[in-house]
């Protein structure tokens, strides 16, 4: 059997709005697909990521002063993060977490970090807080996404990296933007929480599938269309909810 | 001038109070914000107010209960108290408060000022009424859409201890305990390892960050979700050995336990009480309360924040647990109580979208924060899960945590006809329920139509 290596980056520390159902869908799913799903855990910012043994490499949201903390960690093996994404390694980076990724964190008392620079955008740090539903299309693969979001930071891409294109909600850093997330190889940020991949398990998929083809395994078995049928009876009543909430 | 300006506002507020007495009105904010609004530091303007004697109650859950304890036990006692114990938090709450329970010059009525506080306004309730006393019960996952992630609360929190000040802090909550580092003095109040202390050891628990140094915090049991001795992994930062005040022999049998050399009886037996009880004990005695006096008035004591309603439903029983929506806490608490009850049952679950204010929205995420696996063997024959936008969302969550799905009925409506006609179909007669206040409150009122 064919083995997906899902790596899971400090499960307690990036542990807002529980994301842990993100690695239960991702071996929910990989199990579907006939793989067998291994997680390794990374418990503390010092300890060794293995990227070697990685296919998959979760971050799930953290608090906004988690960002400094991951860019240190990441910025100790910046070459083997370089070969990973590089190689077709995913990275899916929920929240907070993607502003590490991006090229510049601006923080509210006036101070910066530099990012670790892989996704041209800037992340700054917002004095409220918005919270609000998300519906988008994934470009490329023309997926309907949905999720919550609450927003502690705002973001703006610099370049034609959008993961996917608003059809609800406020996105990356307004509602007039429209954009969502950001994408760059098989390196994906979104704000969507949910947790994202048990609202999308078609997002799981993809994501399981680029990380075989990656490493060469082709011809996955695809769960049958019945298997999400739950999933998008949900998003139908979210989409409805969202068409009708402003006459509530 | 500002003081005879403060007493025109006082009077007028006072008036106002008294008017919406008489249209049957609480008015539990108006006067304050009236008051505020005409006067912008107009709490600053009180007598007989002294700091030593003024204590703010904030933290995530357990600020009511704890309040009204507090209040209860001094009043037993034979202690004046100012307080607002109709659970206004805000500063217009606060100032109502104070416009009720002063003269008509402005001089506060009671010896002891203890309010509970929001969070979000402590600072701004601070800045006008600097008490010498704080408690903080924990700082944990709440109304995201509002509060973000714990550490904004934090920093909000954070702000305002300083050196003068006294808090007291849950030992077993490491966000609340590490406050230690910003306050002149600390008082601890704790709960001993009890029958119903539980470890978590699943592959997908998780914890939390070290509030000190953002690394995995380990906790060795768990008294309840999230509270328990504590260390982490990396700098040492640990619950204390010795707490000021403990809670110890938890009999939850005989309703007793053991705190500062009494035995006292328990009003309520639920886990998260004995951290009210401890934190009520541990003020107390810094009032000059002793121990033994707040015991005796705990068997007066009621509960006004009650979560837990029985309601008679043809031959059925439906037990309401109440929660607050995205609070993970009051959930897990639901489900803990409802997998008590071994016997069979039918279990209504209606987690709904956010309503508070706008931007509405449906996040159910809070769910996956809590364990499931409890219900899994607590008799449930089936359950039922209702909601207009989120009910597909809430059976997953059931699902994903084992439950099986052939056992649940999906209604995505919030419509109580489609609800009752679900629940008829069963000849269960225990029955759970939960989900928010405003949608329970709804299906009461049309109750007597399905009757």
């Amino acid at each position: 059997m064919n083995k997906l290596n899902i790596t899971w980056c400090w499960p307690d520390i990036l542990n807002l709005h529980g994301d842990r159902g993100n690695v239960m869908a991702l071996v929910r799913i990989a199990e579907k697909m006939g793989l067998e799903a291994e997680v390794h855990k990374v418990v503390n910012f010092g300890d060794e990521i293995d990227l070697d043994n990685t296919d998959i490499l979760l971050l799930n949201p953290g608090e906004f002063k988690s960002c400094e903390y991951i860019v240190n960690a990441f910025s100790r093996i910046k070459e083997d993060l370089d070969d990973y994404i590089y190689r077709g390694g995913v990275i899916l980076a929920v929240g907070t977490t993607g502003a590490s990724f991006g090229k510049t964190i601006r923080k509210l008392d006036g101070t910066a970090v530099t990012g670790l620079g892989y996704l041209d955008m800037e992340c700054r740090e917002r004095d409220s807080i918005v919270g609000d539903d998300l519906i988008c299309k994934m470009r490329e693969t023309g997926f309907d996404l949905n999720g919550s979001q609450i927003q502690v930071m705002d973001t703006f891409l610099n370049g034609d990296i959008a993961l996917g294109d608003v059809e609800y909600g406020y996105g990356n850093c307004s509602y007039e933007d429209r954009r969502e997330g950001a994408r760059t190889e098989n390196l994906i940020f979104t704000n969507m929480l949910g947790p994202v991949l048990v609202k999308n398990p078609w997002l799981a998929q993809e994501l399981i599938l680029w990380a075989m083809s990656s490493k060469g395994v082709m011809n996955l078995l695809k769960p049958d269309e019945g298997e999400f049928e739950l999933e998008r009876k949900s998003l139908e009543c979210v989409r409805r909810y969202n068409q009708t909430k402003q006459n509530k | 001038m500002k003081r005879i300006w403060f007493t025109i506002v006082l009077w007028g507020s006072k008036f106002g109070l008294f008017l919406c007495r008489l249209l049957g009105k609480n008015g539990t904010y108006i006067a304050g914000a009236f008051a505020l609004k005409l006067q912008k530091d107009f709490i600053t303007h009180f007598t007989h107010v002294d700091p030593e004697r003024t204590l703010f109650i904030t933290g995530t859950n357990g600020k009511s209960t704890t309040n009204n304890l507090i209040v209860h036990a001094l009043r037993a006692s034979g202690k004046k108290v100012t307080t607002n114990l109709e659970g206004a938090n805000l500063i217009t709450g606060v100032a109502t408060a104070m416009i009720r329970d002063s003269s008509m010059l402005g001089r506060v009525n009671g010896d002891y000022l203890i309010f509970e506080t929001d969070e979000r306004y402590l600072a701004q309730i601070y800045e006008q009424l600097p008490a010498k006393n704080l408690c903080v019960t924990n700082i944990q996952k709440d109304q995201v859409q509002r509060n973000g992630e714990p550490d904004f609360i934090y920093k909000k929190i954070a702000k305002v201890v300083n050196k003068d000040m006294r808090i007291f802090v849950n030992n077993e909550e490491p966000r609340a305990l590490s406050l230690e580092d910003y306050a002149g003095e600390v008082r601890t109040y704790s709960v001993e390892r009890h029958s119903k202390s539980f470890e978590k050891n699943g592959f997908y628990d998780v914890t939390m960050g070290c509030p000190k140094c953002n690394n995995k915090i380990a906790f060795n049991y768990y008294n309840v979700d999230n509270v328990g001795e504590f260390r982490c992994t990396s700098c040492g930062f640990h619950s204390r050995i010795q707490p000021d005040v403990q809670v110890t022999d938890v009999d939850f049998e005989n309703r007793t336990f053991r705190c500062d050399g009494v035995s006292v009886h328990m009003p309520y037996d639920q886990p998260f009480f004995l951290y009210n009880y401890a934190l009520a004990i541990a003020v107390c005695k810094m009032f000059g309360v002793g121990a033994e006096s707040v015991s005796k008035s705990f068997e007066s004591f009621r509960n006004i924040a009650g979560r837990l309603e029985l309601i008679p439903y043809k031959t059925k029983e439906i037990k309401y647990i109440r929660i607050k929506q995205e609070n993970p806490e009051t959930l897990t608490t639901a489900f803990d109580f409802i997998s008590q009850d071994k016997e069979r049952k039918i279990f209504l679950i209606g987690l709904e979208q956010l309503e508070d204010f706008q931007p509405f929205y449906t996040n159910t995420f809070y769910a996956f924060d809590c364990d499931v696996e409890s219900l899994l063997h607590s008799n449930i024959e089936h359950c039922i899960s209702f909601s207009e936008a989120v009910a597909y969302d809430t059976a997953n969550r059931l699902i994903y945590g084992g439950f099986p799905e052939d056992r649940i009925t999906v209604i995505p409506s919030d419509e109580n006809d489609d609800i009752f006609a679900e629940l008829d179909k069963y000849d269960c007669d225990n029955v759970y329920l939960i989900t928010w206040l405003h949608k329970y409150e709804q299906m009461m009122e049309d109750l007597p139509k399905y009757e």
